[in-house]
């Protein structure tokens, strides 16, 4: 394993078809194993006979929910596997947005968190529980509906404070975001305050983040504006690479910077709002997975972007996993585990890479 | 005789400790009260409850938001509920502050000893605990006897439920304390044992917690005969999260289409209207074998 990690990071700054297959291609199967891995487990585990006979009635179309099903199969088709693969596209889209906005804002701490955005979101599925607001309206789930709201609403106000005459000064950008967050984030405190002790325990548990069964229609929507944001990510990547060496030299190199930062902005903030309102508030992904990622692989966002992805994707999988198996049948929030697994983890990544600098 | 002697020999402050007015508190603290206190503030809706069962409520001085049974609650001066004004407590002049361990923020109590304000701390862990809870109370505020009549009432039905009940089969159920994400009541709660007294047995059997955020996996594995819900003003799960779980087809609740609503007021609060939670809880469970008192919709 040490050895695969040393040649990835000394296999240098250019970026080659061949090495960009290899990564991608790479982290590609390792993703699959890890997404078959983390379906074995649960409050009742599965051999892999049962996980590939689930999967296989879902492709063949069998109506999850008819009464030829047995439970194993209904948790398998109806709760893991669609939890699995939520778990892999939030973890693969905060670890996209954290590499984004570290570029974007050239500052290593920015994560999805940061801009507020999040702390919008929060609010706004704390305002829906606060007023007794069911979770579902015609079907549609209503929490993330107020969760989107918020975010949307709090992305409009950063973006209002932090423009001045047509441009977006990454430094206003990032002093808005603070600050609107310690707004947001005493309105959210102020509400769990009010509120009674058992309502109030589960607003807390939505805000430590969880990935509790979301069910196809809400992974379908959640899957376009991942593919949709991630999409237009990649194809900005060059743009990123630019950005990152200041904006005085992108624009000289003739990048048009107010207008890309702009873009950009938006589609985070978007999928912020998205991946707040399915799993609540999650930490750590997004900052830490893009720089562990970017230790070992360096910081060409063409390759950086797909790989901090892949892995946080992985990451997310394998740690959700774990909230819901260690202390099975009660769940532990994701949170905790992505801190605890991921912060050690982190530390000795930069100790390593230390030293071999040195 | 005996006790004498040792007061003699080790001094005065073993005397509050053998004293008929010292108590100790769920905290583990030994309170002494010269006399029954006339000014009382409650720090929780089921504490207030109790006051008002043993007839002290002209003793209380102030109530938390939520305290809003009997009605008569509601005339009294609010101080907050889990973070309350210390200003507003103090002002009120207390002699005697009542709290639950729970969900009070720990610095309150903290704050309330330095200022010499007496606090008597009540930490409900299963449901003999909420009777002598009562007793002892009773005893602190000078109404022991009202307050002994009211639990060994409270007592007699809770026995009577249980005698109705023993033998019949028992019945998988969870109580929903909220819906999204899951959390229910487990081993170590007042209300687990109250599903156990009403003859049902909590699929949340296994959990290590009092308050376990539960795994879907695990309810569609353990299969619950019967739902139940909370309903009410303060807190309850809405209508419309509780048709949500109507999509667990397989679950055998929702085909016999045995989801029920509670009163959150009856069962969550551990005062003296438990028994009426425990009658409507057994009600649900055994619909048949339930004689009047049917609440549920």
């Amino acid at each position: 394993m040490a050895d695969i990690v040393a040649s990835w990071a000394q296999a240098g700054a250019v970026l080659t078809v061949q090495r960009w297959v290899v990564v991608i291609g790479g982290l590609l199967l390792a993703s699959l194993a890890v997404l078959l891995l983390c379906l074995q487990f649960g409050a009742t585990s599965v051999g892999m006979g049962t996980v590939a006979t689930a999967i296989a009635r879902l492709l063949r179309g069998d109506e999850a929910g008819s009464p030829s099903l047995a439970t194993s199969e209904i948790i398998m088709v109806q709760i893991r596997f669609p939890r699995v693969l939520m778990g892999f596209l939030v973890g693969a889209s905060l670890a996209a947005v954290g590499v984004t906005l570290q570029a974007l804002l050239r500052n290593p701490l920015a994560d999805p968190y940061v801009l507020g955005v999040s702390s919008g979101s929060a609010l706004g599925v704390s305002v829906a529980i606060l007023f007794g607001i069911g979770s579902t309206f015609m079907l549609l789930p209503v929490l993330p509906l107020f969760g989107f709201a918020g975010g949307l609403l709090a992305l409009v106000l950063i973006y209002r404070l932090a423009q001045s005459k047509g441009r977006l000064p990454v430094h206003s950008l990032l002093l808005a975001g603070v600050i609107l967050n310690a707004i947001l984030t005493a309105f959210i405190m102020f509400i769990t305050s009010i509120m009674e002790p058992n309502r109030s325990a589960g607003l807390m548990a939505w805000l430590m983040g969880s990935l509790t069964a979301p069910g196809y229609p809400a992974l379908g929507v959640f899957l376009m504006y991942v593919v949709l944001v991630l999409g237009v990510l990649m194809h900005k990547a060059q743009s990123l690479n630019v950005l990152t060496l200041g904006e005085e030299t992108a624009r000289s190199l003739g990048i048009e910077t107010e207008g890309v930062k702009k873009q950009l902005f938006v589609l985070t903030a978007l999928l912020t709002g998205a991946i707040v309102s399915v799993s609540g508030m999650i930490g750590f992904v997004g900052m830490v997975v893009p720089h562990a990622v970017r230790l070992l692989i360096g910081s060409d966002h063409r390759l950086l972007l797909p790989a901090s992805a892949l892995v946080g994707g992985m990451f997310l999988s394998l740690a959700d996993t774990i909230a819901r198996t260690i202390m099975s049948p009660a769940e532990i929030p994701v949170g905790i585990v992505t801190a605890l697994a991921g912060g050690p983890f982190f530390l000795y990544l930069l100790l390593w890479r230390k030293d071999r600098m040195l | 005789m005996a006790r004498r002697q040792q007061g003699i020999l080790t001094g005065m402050p073993f005397m509050a400790n053998v004293s008929a007015r010292a108590y100790v508190d769920d905290a583990g603290r030994r309170i002494y009260f010269a006399k029954p206190p006339a000014r009382i503030v409650s720090l929780a809706p089921s504490i207030t409850e109790m006051l008002f069962a043993m007839e002290a409520g002209e003793q209380l001085v102030g109530v938390t938001d939520f305290c809003d049974y009997p009605p008569e609650a509601l005339t009294k001066p609010k101080v907050g509920y889990s973070n309350p004004n210390l200003e507003t407590l103090v002002a009120l002049q207390p002699d005697l502050v009542v709290a639950p361990n729970d969900f009070l923020k720990p610095d309150i109590i903290v704050k309330l000893e330095q200022l010499k304000i007496p606090v008597f701390i009540l930490a409900d862990k299963n449901v003999e605990g909420i009777f002598v809870h009562i007793q002892t109370l009773g005893r602190i505020v000078g109404h022991s006897a009202k307050a002994d009549t009211v639990a060994m009432q409270l007592r007699h039905q809770v026995a009577a439920i249980q005698q109705r009940v023993q033998g019949m089969a028992p019945v998988r159920m969870l109580y929903v304390l909220n819906s999204q994400p899951l959390i229910t009541v487990g081993p170590g709660s007042f209300i687990d044992q109250l599903i156990g007294m009403a003859g049902g047995v909590n699929v949340a059997a296994k959990s290590v917690t009092p308050y376990p955020r539960l795994s879907m996996e695990s309810v569609l594995q353990e299969d619950p005969e019967v739902l139940v819900f909370p309903v009410g003003k303060a807190e309850g799960i809405s209508e419309s999260e509780q048709q949500t779980w109507r999509q667990w087809t397989t679950m055998t609740a929702v085909k016999r289409s045995r989801l029920h609503q509670i009163s959150a007021d009856w069962l969550n609060r551990p005062g003296p209207r438990i028994a009426q939670g425990l009658e409507s809880l057994a009600a649900i469970l055994h619909p048949d074998n339930t004689p009047g008192s049917r609440t549920e919709r």
